[in-house]
């Protein structure tokens, strides 16, 4: 009985490798997958602003199953009760991205509390319900101001709205990011909050910059409920360049081999081919001795 | 008894298998020459076209001729590797295999080689190996390695051959002059005397522990031909080890083939008995374990590091080469251990099956070693036909790979003819010991 079980769970554990769920039809279909239609605004350091759509379908029963939306025209829209004013169109890119930049000067259509209502619309197609989303910022101002200040290297933020007569209101309180560049990505070196419309901090000594010392400070408010995301920044002479890199070549590709590989296969070559020379030698010791006992044999 | 007569009795037992030819052995005979000549119309065909006559590419530069290569080079240092336990450790049913094993390691490394000249374009150039040699590339260790260790593997076979020809050369009756004469010759003035005896045991005792070492140097060098590149699926620092445990797997597989072969065919079932098959059909299933152990280290790091160029590999080996990723993993590896874990499965036959699918596993394993990390490089394909991008090998490859195992069974049985593949010397070492053992016991009773 024992040997009948363990005959099946064999059998059972080889038909279980052999399925392969590479073969399992995968259900393309799109009512399968839900529509995640995600829209933010950032204003860049240059004071455009970015609108971008991100849509993503999402299969409802396998979440990490995610199909990025592609070639999909999204429209965005300016809006102010019943006006929308068209500002741009972009289709969505492989990765499911739309979108487009607002120039510094572009005129918008303001609330009474001072709000841009944005509006991202895809109208729909075949197989796509439409989808559409809606944001509203204030339009914030972020001066970032690198100054020493006593031989202190002082990050200074001021953060404000302008009202239609161009006065300056300071923002009440907000959380900001201090960042310096990187080759890949931005370090955050600074998380504190604005209250009554500044921030400042004491920039740290020590911080590697380019091979000019020179390196890149971001000032970054992100997904606040008024202001969306804000970027500012500017480049300054504060980082530190310690060392040039020196590559390092590959040794192997030089003329001749490293010493300790001609010592290695020496050693290696002499200890085999002096086992073979003693054997070849004691061969013939065997052939002598035969000899002998012949010759021994014949007289 | 005198052991001289019992030498005697054993040539008179061991001479029909080594003079006489029956209708069968001369049909195999034939059809091996033939698949031999077919194999050399293949290779001049091939030089006279160059490597275009075969399924290899810009991209896929090796084809089968560098896994048969693999292949049978690892045989032979699993074959090395094997008689040198065997012989070192005095193993006590060693007598029934060594000698199958010592011909699989010395003609394993004579065929291996062969592929890999197929595999150079340029044949004309080959003397610049030798001439240009750079110490610092793992070729040149590779070629260091391969001819020192076939000139350990001749002399090692050759010591363990001369007791033999002593024996053939004073009690063979009936047979060809030539035949006496090579014998006499082969058996260099052996006689078997204590001195002799003893000079050559500690020459073939160092030798043997000699060919351990210089296989697992010959088979990390084989490795790291492949793993000191940065190809995906070669880039392993376990590949040394790996290929290890795949040659041993290999070589346990073949020698229990050719057990079974020699068994079936000459007739010599009391010699190599069942428990020479259990034996080696538990080392067969430890082998395995071990085998399914790296294979999975190997592919489950690739899988979970995620690296761009590895997910790629796998990619491949999962759509294009998914069965034979499954023949080649799953059923060369659980087929065995199911059939050898179980001792009610432990029979002659089933062993065999379980050496034949590891085998065949195993090849295929090599096969998914090369040709996949070669269709998918890290440069994109510039030619992008599909000959180019993807390799199947031609008929010129299948014949010269069919060409070389044909070779190597027929140099099997011309090496049989020449000498009995039971080694007489070890059968009358065995009686020798057994006397004197006999000799103390009654000194001690009296």
């Amino acid at each position: 009985m024992k040997i009948t079980n363990s005959r099946y769970s064999v059998l059972i554990l080889l038909v279980g490798l052999f399925i392969n769920t590479n073969s399992i039809a995968q259900e393309n279909d799109v009512s399968n997958y839900r529509m995640l239609f995600n829209f933010n605004t950032t204003k860049q350091h240059d004071n455009s602003r970015l609108l971008e759509v991100s849509f993503i379908a999402r299969n409802k029963k396998d979440r990490k199953d995610k199909i990025p939306v592609y070639d999909a025209e999204i429209k965005f829209f300016n809006i102010l009760n019943e006006d929308e004013v068209l500002l741009g169109a972009s289709k969505t890119s492989q990765e499911g991205i739309a979108r487009i930049t607002l120039p510094e000067n572009q005129q918008y259509l303001t609330d009474d509390d001072g709000y841009i209502n944005f509006k991202a619309y895809f109208e729909g197609s075949d197989a796509m319900d439409e989808e559409e989303d809606e944001i509203s910022v204030k339009n914030l101002f972020l001066e970032l101001n690198l100054e020493e200040i006593d031989s202190v290297k002082t990050v200074t933020v001021e953060a404000f709205v302008l009202d239609s007569l161009g006065v300056k209101t300071a923002v009440e309180e907000a959380d900001i990011i201090i960042s310096v560049g990187g080759m890949l990505s931005n370090m955050n070196i600074e998380e504190g909050t604005i209250e009554a419309g500044e921030f400042e901090y004491e920039f740290p000594i020590g911080i590697p910059g380019d091979v000019n010392g020179d390196l890149t400070v971001n000032a970054i408010i992100e997904d606040h409920d008024e202001f969306g995301n804000v970027i500012q920044k500017k480049s300054v002479n504060w980082g530190v360049f310690d060392r040039e890199f020196v590559e390092e070549s590959n040794k192997l590709w030089s003329e001749v081999a490293p010493i300790w590989m001609y010592v290695v296969l020496t050693i290696l070559l002499v200890g085999v081919w002096s086992n073979y020379i003693y054997t070849i030698r004691n061969l013939f010791k065997i052939k002598k001795e035969g000899k002998k006992l012949d010759l021994e044999t014949e007289n | 008894m005198d052991l001289n007569i019992r030498k005697r009795e054993l040539v008179k037992e061991f001479s029909p298998m080594m003079v006489r030819s029956s209708v069968t052995l001369k049909l195999w005979i034939g059809l091996l020459v033939a698949i031999i000549a077919l194999g050399l119309v293949a290779f001049v065909i091939q030089v006279l076209n160059g490597h275009e006559a075969t399924g290899m590419r810009d991209n896929v530069v090796w084809g089968i001729y560098i896994i048969n290569f693999i292949f049978f080079v690892c045989l032979s240092y699993s074959g090395a590797f094997i008689a040198g336990i065997l012989h070192f450790f005095n193993t006590p049913w060693k007598n029934s295999v060594l000698r199958i094993v010592e011909i699989i390691t010395v003609l394993s490394i004579i065929v291996g080689p062969i592929f890999i000249l197929l595999c150079i374009g340029r044949l004309d150039r080959l003397h610049y190996l030798f001439i240009y040699p750079r110490i610092q590339s793992p070729i040149t260790w590779d070629i260091i390695a391969i001819m020192t260790d076939l000139i350990g593997c001749f002399i090692y076979l050759y010591l363990t051959f001369i007791p033999d020809f002593a024996i053939l050369r004073d009690n063979s009756e009936d047979i060809p002059n030539w035949r006496k004469k090579l014998y006499k010759w082969l058996a260099i003035g052996y006689k078997d005397t204590p001195s002799q005896r003893e000079k050559l045991h500690k020459i073939t005792r160092t030798m043997s522990a000699m060919i351990i070492a210089m296989a697992i140097i010959a088979y990390s060098v084989l490795a790291w031909i492949f793993s000191l590149t940065v190809q995906p699926g070669w880039n392993s620092s376990i590949f040394a080890p790996y290929f290890i445990v795949a040659g041993l797997y290999s070589g346990v597989g073949v020698i229990i083939i050719a057990m079974f072969l020699i068994r079936k065919y000459l007739k010599l079932d009391h010699y190599i008995r069942k428990i020479h098959f259990v034996g080696a059909g538990v080392i067969l299933l430890v082998i395995s374990l071990l085998f399914g152990y790296f294979t999975f280290s190997e592919y489950f790091s690739r899988w979970f590091s995620h690296k761009v160029h590895d997910i790629n590999l796998l990619n491949t080996l999962f759509n294009r080469y998914f069965w034979l990723f499954i023949i080649a993993n799953y059923v060369g590896v659980l087929v065995p251990i199911a059939i050898l874990f179980f001792k009610k499965f432990r029979t002659i036959n089933s062993i065999t099956f379980a050496a034949v699918i590891a085998v065949l596993g195993l090849w295929l394993n090599r096969y998914l070693i090369v040709v996949p990390t070669l269709e998918t490089p890290y440069l994109p394909i510039q030619d992008t036909r599909p000959e180019f991008i993807q390799y199947s090998a031609t008929w010129i490859e299948w014949s010269l790979s069919f060409a070389g195992i044909a070779a190597f069974i027929l140099f099997f049985i011309l090496i049989m003819r020449l000498v009995p593949i039971i080694p007489m010397s070890g059968i009358i070492d065995i009686e020798r010991e057994q006397q004197r053992k006999t000799r103390i016991f009654s000194k001690k009773r009296k």
